[in-house]
C-alpha cells in the first residue's frame, strides 16, 4: 500500500511536511532552517555550531537551566545538525508530548536569549570541536575531504574553522540567526505518530509571520586541488577519496545508486572484496553516494598502515575505473535488494522518515513515496548502469590523507 | 506482540517476539563468549573468530557467505564485547527463514588456515585503527587497569603480539568449545513465522554436541588505580573514569541506570552543568555498563591539557556532592523520562528489540516484554539511587587519562 504524505504551506512560505506510521508509539520532528554551513558569509565557518549550542543557552521567559529542564522533561532526544545548506533543530520523542516540544522549539528558534556571556561558552565549546577534530582522524578526513572536493563554498567545514571562530562575534552571530533563520524558506517535517491538523494549526500559530522574498544566496567559487596530504604520526594512513556523479534530481541518479551499490553496497561488493578479502589491506573500508542539491559525489574512505596505504589507493581507484568495464546480472540483482532492503528497513524509524522527507522536498521540490523508489531502482537494469557510467566515467579523483605518510595520486 | 521459546535436547534456547505489524525482522545468534574467557596465551581470539565465521564453511567460501546474505538484502554484522559475542541481520520478513539459515551453517566454520592468515592483517588493521581514535583506545585501557587481575581486564582485540602468536588450531580448539549449543540464544524479533524457524533451527543445530562450557564470575570493585599515557600526535585530554556497579542479574540495574543518567547523560546532568555547560570540557558522559557477575560505571570526558586539573577536581566535587546531599526528586523524575523514550524508540525496530531480547535471555533466562522493562524503570526511587550511591560509590574510581606530551 503506498504511504500517505501530509503537506500544508504556510502564508509566509514555510512548508510544513508529514509522515504518518501507524506502528509506532513515537514521533520526530525538525525544523529545517536555511542557514546551513555554504551559505553563511565568509569569514563566519563554524558559526552554525556556535548557534546551535547558543540557541538552547536561554529562550523565551526560560533560562538556559530552566529550558534544558523543561526538554528533559519532555523525555526528548535533541538532535542537531549542521549541513552544508541548512541547520536542522529537532527531536524524537513519546507522541504524546509533541504539542509542548514543539512550543519550546518555536521560543529557541524565534526568541532565544542570545545572552553575550553564553555566546563565549558556546564559542568556546566550538573552537573545541574544531581542536578535538585532530584526535579524530577517521572523521577528520571526510570533512577534508568535502572541503576538498565540492567547490567552494559547498564542502566548507560544518564544524568550523579555528581563526574565523576565533574571531566570531556574538553580535555578528545575532546578525547570522536574524538573517538566515527566514521562515519563509523553512521546511518542517513530522513523521510518527501525529495529527495533522493540530500540528498545522499550532505552527501557524506560532511561526506565521510576513513572507520574506529573500533567497539564499549561494556564489560558487573554484575547486581546491587534487591531493592534500595532512601529516598525523598515528598507526594509519586514512585516505578520503572522493569523485564527481549526477545528483539526486539527474534522471540517472538511481543507475548511479545502484553502480555504488555493486561497488560498495555489502560485503559481496567489490570494494570489500577486492581490498579487504582478497589482500587484507584494511578493516574499514567503503564508499557510499553525498549529494547536495548543487553537486554530488562518491565518497570512499579506506583506513591502513602506511606500508599498505599506496596499494590501497591503487587498489580502489582500479576498481572505480574497472566498474564501467562489466556488470553482472547476479551483482545488479544483489545491489538492487541492498538498496530496496536498507530503504524499507529506514522507513521504521521516525527519526529517519522525519529527515528523508524534509531533504527530498528541499532537494527535489516533493517527496517521494517508497513505492517509486522502489521502482525506480527495480528498473534499473545491467545495460542502463554500464551505459551510465559510460558516459559518466570517473575521470577525476579528489583525494585526501592524514597520516605519517604522503601517497601518490595518479 | 507474542513470545515463543523452544529449548533443544542439546541445550540450544530458541526465542522470538513476533510482532506481525513490523515491516521487518531481526534474528541474531547470541553467543556467550568473549575475551574474559581467554587467557592471556590466546587473547583477542573471540573477535578474531567472530571474523572468521564470516569465512566460510566446507560448503560455502568467504565469498560466497557474503554473496548469501547481500542476495537477501540483509543489513548484517557481528560485534565482540569482553563476554558476548553476537552475529545478528535485519530483513524483509520475506528473507528471514533463509538468512537464519545461513546463520546457523556459519556457526559451524571451517576455520581454514589460508583464510587466519589473510584475516590475520585484517585484524591487525583494527587494532591499528583503534590506536588512532585515543575516545577509543582510553576506554580500552582504563578497563585493563580498573579490572586488574580480573577477567574483564582482557583487550577484546588482544594486541599486535597476541595475535600475531596465535594459531588456527588454538582458536579450533577455543571454538569447539565455546560455540557448543549449550551457550547459545538463536533469537528473532519483528515480523517472522515462528514455526517456520523453529523447524529451520532443529534441523540445523539439532545435531550439535552440548558441552561444559564455563566462565569465572566474580564481581569486581575496580583497582582504583590512576594512570596516563602520552602521544605526541594527540591534540586533547581523553579521561576515562571507571567505578564499581552491580551485575546484569541485580534488580538495581534500572536505579543505576538512572544515575548514570543524572550524573553524566550529555544534556542537563550534572556533568552537562558544570563542566559541558561552562566549557571546561568538551565532552563528559558517564553510563552504567552491566555485565555478567559484575557491573561499571564508566565515564568519558574530554578537554585541553590546561583545563585538566580544574576538569578533575569538578569532578571530585560533583561526586564528593553527590554521596553527601544525594539526588532530588526532579532529577529521578527527569532521567526516568529520558531512558523511557529512549527505551520505547530504540525498541520501535525490530533490530533495537532483537539486542534487548537476546541480552535478557543470555543474562537472565527471562523474557522480558518492553512492557516489564518500563515498570521496572518507573518503580525505581530517589532511595534506591541514594543506597546504591552509598553502596558503590561511584567518586571512588579508576582513571586513566590519555592526552598529548606534558
Amino acid at each position: 500500500m503506498a504511504e500517505q504524505f501530509d503537506k500544508h504551506i504556510l502564508k509566509n512560505g514555510m512548508v510544513l511536511l508529514g509522515e504518518p506510521m501507524d506502528a509506532v508509539g513515537s514521533v520526530a520532528f525538525g525544523f529545517m532552517l536555511p542557514a546551513g554551513a555554504a551559505v553563511l558569509d565568509e569569514g563566519s565557518c563554524g558559526a552554525g555550531n556556535v548557534i546551535t549550542d547558543w540557541i538552547f543557552r536561554g529562550a523565551g521567559d526560560k533560562n538556559s537551566r530552566q529550558l534544558s529542564d523543561a526538554l528533559d522533561g519532555l523525555g526528548l532526544h535533541r538532535a542537531s545538525s549542521v549541513v552544508s545548506s541548512h541547520i536542522t533543530i529537532g527531536a524524537a520523542l513519546e507522541a504524546g508530548n509533541l504539542a509542548e516540544a514543539i512550543d519550546l522549539y518555536a521560543d529557541i528558534i524565534l526568541r532565544a536569549s542570545l545572552e553575550e556571556d553564553q555566546f563565549e561558552l558556546a564559542r568556546h565549546l566550538a573552537v573545541d570541536s574544531v581542536l578535538a577534530l585532530d584526535d579524530d582522524p577517521r572523521q577528520n578526513v571526510m570533512l577534508k575531504l568535502r572541503e576538498q572536493f565540492y567547490p567552494s563554498p559547498l564542502g566548507r567545514s560544518t564544524v568550523g574553522d579555528i581563526d574565523e571562530l576565533k574571531t566570531l562575534t556574538a553580535q555578528k552571530t545575532r546578525e547570522i540567526i536574524k538573517d538566515k533563520f527566514n521562515l519563509s524558506q523553512t521546511i518542517f517535517t513530522v513523521a510518527g505518530k501525529y495529527d495533522f491538523e493540530a500540528v498545522c494549526q499550532q505552527v501557524e500559530s506560532l511561526f506565521e509571520t510576513e513572507q520574506s522574498k529573500e533567497l539564499p544566496v549561494v556564489t560558487i567559487g573554484s575547486k581546491a586541488g587534487k591531493y592534500r596530504h595532512l601529516d598525523n604520526d598515528g598507526a594509519q594512513v586514512h585516505i578520503g577519496l572522493m569523485t564527481s556523479t549526477v545528483g539526486p534530481a539527474d534522471d540517472d541518479y538511481y543507475n548511479a545508486r545502484v553502480a555504488i551499490s555493486v561497488l560498495s553496497g555489502g560485503m559481496s561488493a567489490r570494494l570489500f572484496t577486492e581490498v579487504r578479502e582478497k589482500r587484507g589491506l584494511c578493516y574499514a573500508i567503503g564508499a557510499r553516494y553525498h549529494g547536495l542539491k548543487e553537486a554530488a559525489g562518491i565518497a570512499c574512505y579506506a583506513g591502513t598502515t602506511p606500508e599498505k596505504a599506496q596499494e590501497t589507493l591503487d587498489v580502489i581507484t582500479a576498481e572505480f575505473n574497472r566498474l564501467g568495464e562489466g556488470i553482472s546480472e547476479e551483482e545488479i540483482k544483489r545491489a538492487k535488494i541492498g538498496l530496496t532492503s536498507s530503504l524499507i528497513l529506514q522507513s521504521e524509524s521516525s527519526s529517519s522518515r522525519a529527515g528523508a522527507i524534509g531533504s527530498d522536498y528541499y532537494i527535489l521540490g516533493r517527496v517521494r513515496s517508497l513505492d517509486e523508489i522502489k521502482n525506480k531502482i527495480e528498473q534499473t537494469t545491467v545495460d542502463s548502469v554500464l551505459a551510465f557510467l559510460r558516459n559518466n566515467k570517473f575521470e577525476d579523483f579528489t583525494v585526501v590523507t592524514i597520516g605519517p605518510k604522503e601517497i601518490t595520486v595518479k | 506482540m507474542e513470545f515463543k521459546k523452544k529449548i533443544l535436547e542439546n541445550g540450544l534456547s530458541l526465542i522470538g517476539e513476533v510482532n506481525k505489524s513490523a515491516k521487518s525482522a531481526a534474528v541474531g545468534f547470541f553467543v556467550k563468549t568473549g575475551s574474559r574467557d581467554e587467557t592471556k596465551q590466546i587473547n583477542g581470539v573471540s573477535h578474531f573468530l567472530e571474523h572468521m565465521l564470516f569465512k566460510g564453511t566446507d560448503k560455502l567460501s568467504a565469498f560466497e557467505v557474503n554473496e548469501a546474505f547481500d542476495k537477501t538484502g540483509a543489513q548484517f554484522n557481528a560485534f565482540t564485547s569482553e563476554e558476548n559475542t553476537v552475529f545478528y541481520a535485519a530483513v524483509l520478513p520475506e528473507y528471514l527463514n533463509e538468512v537464519t539459515g545461513l546463520w546457523i551453517e556459519l556457526m559451524r566454520p571451517s576455520l581454514r588456515d589460508d583464510d587466519f592468515n589473510i584475516e590475520k592483517n585484517v585484524i591487525k588493521e583494527e587494532i591499528a585503527m583503534y590506536k588512532d581514535l585515543p575516545t577509543f583506545d582510553v576506554m580500552d585501557k582504563c578497563r585493563s587497569l580498573h579490572f586488574d587481575g580480573h577477567p574483564c581486564s582482557n583487550s577484546v582485540l588482544g594486541t599486535e603480539e597476541s595475535i600475531d602468536n596465535l594459531t588456527a588450531e588454538q582458536m579450533r580448539g577455543y571454538f569447539a568449545n565455546r560455540y557448543a549449543p549449550n551457550n547459545l540464544v538463536l533469537a528473532c524479533a519483528g515480523n517472522f513465522n515462528w514455526e517456520q524457524i523453529c523447524s529451520t533451527a532443529e534441523n540445523g543445530c539439532g545435531k550439535w554436541q552440548q558441552q561444559t562450557v564455563e566462565r569465572k564470575l566474580e564481581h569486581c570493585l575496580g583497582s582504583r588505580k590512576e594512570k596516563r599515557d602520552e602521544k605526541a600526535n594527540l591534540a586533547r585530554e581523553h579521561i576515562c573514569l571507571m567505578s564499581a556497579g552491580v551485575p546484569a542479574q541485580d534488580k538495581r540495574r534500572f536505579a543505576a541506570s538512572l544515575l548514570g543518567v543524572i550524573v553524566g547523560d550529555d544534556v542537563g546532568s550534572r556533568f552537562f552543568w558544570e563542566l559541558v555547560d561552562k566549557a571546561l570540557a568538551e565532552s563528559a558522559t558517564m553510563q552504567f555498563g552491566a555485565m555478567d557477575g559484575t557491573g561499571a560505571f564508566y565515564s568519558y570526558i574530554r578537554c585541553s591539557s590546561e583545563n585538566m586539573p580544574k576538569v578533575l577536581d569538578t569532578v571530585r566535587s560533583i561526586f564528593q556532592n553527590l554521596s553527601e546531599n544525594g539526588i532530588t526528586e526532579d532529577e529521578t523524575r527527569t532521567a526516568k523520562n529520558k531512558i523511557l523514550s529512549a527505551l520505547v524508540i530504540k525498541n520501535e525496530l525490530p533490530m533495537g528489540r532483537l539486542i534487548d531480547l537476546g541480552v535478557n535471555w543470555t543474562y537472565l533466562n527471562e523474557y522480558r516484554t518492553v512492557e516489564d522493562d518500563i515498570k521496572a524503570i518507573k518503580a525505581v526511587t530517589t532511595d534506591d539511587i541514594h543506597s546504591l550511591i552509598e553502596e558503590f560509590n561511584p567518586g571512588d574510581f579508576t582513571q586513566f587519562s590519555l592526552g598529548p606530551a606534558k
